[in-house]
């Protein structure tokens, strides 16, 4: 089990740092004027942005097409069986912060700081007022509005338009968050991430944790990025799940965390 | 049920081939202005690829651009794809003339300042140009 979950934790790597490569060179490249298609064409959230417009005068905003929309659709569709799957799988920024988590881990799988259980939860409701904030002028103005605050963007569109010297200091500040706290873009301002979460939590892939076969050394809670409780149940329930496998990598155990595939609950 | 772990990748790669291969069912114009009625000619249409049309307001732009060509019925932008479709009466006009109105200089409506080789066509109806 053990052996096979490595393979697995390589090839999330290779897609990982795969698909960051194909987004900078996307960037590069109309930055240079050798393609017209950006970045921004595979955004899911772009989707999202523009279904307002698409639903009420079938069209769509600024530079969103039905590539930003069908893609989005795909990933509700993923997130209901795979949860938040496409954040450690797909999602450059994502990527970005769980390399920086992987860095800056102590020895022992022990995080610089992890936010009480508490406070964890309450500021992972920051992401809404942003969502909101987002849609609302998004919607209103038929403008990609979040362009120079994307850390998406910034990161992949080499200096792309409306991106300014601010923006570089919200990524900096992004990237410095994540050195204290794990995963702090994602956990607490993507808001993609809380699109995803209500469907994340239907989702039907779920990690199973057998206890008879638990040692009860929690390495599999130190080693979740978004800091879930995974050796305090049976079952992975969290809408925060990524399914990055992060915690069946680190189990010791065989067969203590499975993933299992549940029909729905009565 | 037990899964193996690799279901997870395969299904990322079904969601994305998914959203990519399903993108033109939900194909939608940016923007779409209709101009003069017809003359009697043959209607044709041409689509051209278009370096600058990238968003809302640079396919109004292109728009504008065909206000004085005459034979122009219908102009139809898709900024996520760079790409104009122009209806046109074919005995008034043709493809060469409403290239030369996109390519030509553009009138700033918020600045009144005139820009230069702010579109270029980049093909034709899929031949490439440049």
């Amino acid at each position: 089990m053990a052996r096979r979950v490595s393979t697995l934790q390589l090839s999330r790597l290779t897609l990982q740092i795969a698909v960051a490569a194909v987004a900078l060179t996307a960037g590069v490249r109309l930055a240079r004027g050798w393609s017209l298609a950006g970045v921004e064409k595979y955004c899911p959230f772009g989707g999202l942005e523009t279904a307002w417009s698409f639903v009420t005068h079938r069209s769509f905003s600024c530079a969103a097409g039905e590539l930003n929309l069908a893609l989005f659709l795909a990933l509700l569709g993923l997130t209901l069986v795979a949860r938040k799957a496409f954040c450690s799988w797909v999602c450059p920024v994502g990527s970005v912060n769980e390399w920086i988590f992987r860095l800056v881990r102590r020895p022992g799988g022990r995080l610089p700081w992890e936010p009480p259980p508490g406070v964890d939860r309450a500021l992972r409701w920051l992401r809404l007022p942003v969502l909101a904030v987002i849609l609302f002028f998004t919607w209103q103005t038929g403008e990609l509005v979040f362009r120079g605050y994307d850390p998406y963007y910034i990161l992949t569109s080499a200096h792309g338009h409306e991106v300014k010297l601010w923006s570089y200091a919200i990524l900096a500040a992004v990237l410095a968050l994540g050195v204290v706290i794990p995963m702090a873009w994602c956990r607490y301002l993507c808001p993609l991430g809380v699109t995803l979460w209500p469907f994340s939590a239907l989702g039907r892939l779920r990690l199973r944790r057998t206890e008879s076969r638990c040692t009860a050394c929690a390495a599999c809670s130190r080693a979740c990025p978004h800091g879930i409780d995974v050796a305090g149940g049976t079952e992975v329930r969290s809408g925060e799940c990524t399914l990055c496998l992060e915690c069946s990598a680190a189990c010791p155990a065989a067969g203590a965390l499975e993933l299992r595939l549940e029909g729905p609950k009565p | 049920m037990r899964v193996s772990p690799w279901v997870v990748p395969v299904l990322v790669v079904l969601a994305a081939a998914l959203g990519i291969g399903g993108a033109r069912f939900l194909a939608a114009p940016s923007f779409t202005r209709d101009y003069a009625a017809a003359g009697g000619g043959r209607v044709e249409t041409v689509r051209f690829v278009v370096r600058g049309l990238k968003c809302v307001d640079t396919a109004k732009q292109v728009a504008g651009q065909f206000e004085e060509v005459p034979g122009v019925l219908r102009y139809v932008a898709y900024a996520s794809r760079n790409e104009a479709q122009v209806t046109y009466d074919a005995a008034i006009t043709g493809p060469r003339a409403l290239r030369a109105a996109i390519e030509g200089p553009v009138v700033d409506e918020a600045s009144g300042q005139i820009r230069f080789h702010q579109f270029q066509v980049v093909s034709l109806d899929g031949v490439v140009i440049r």
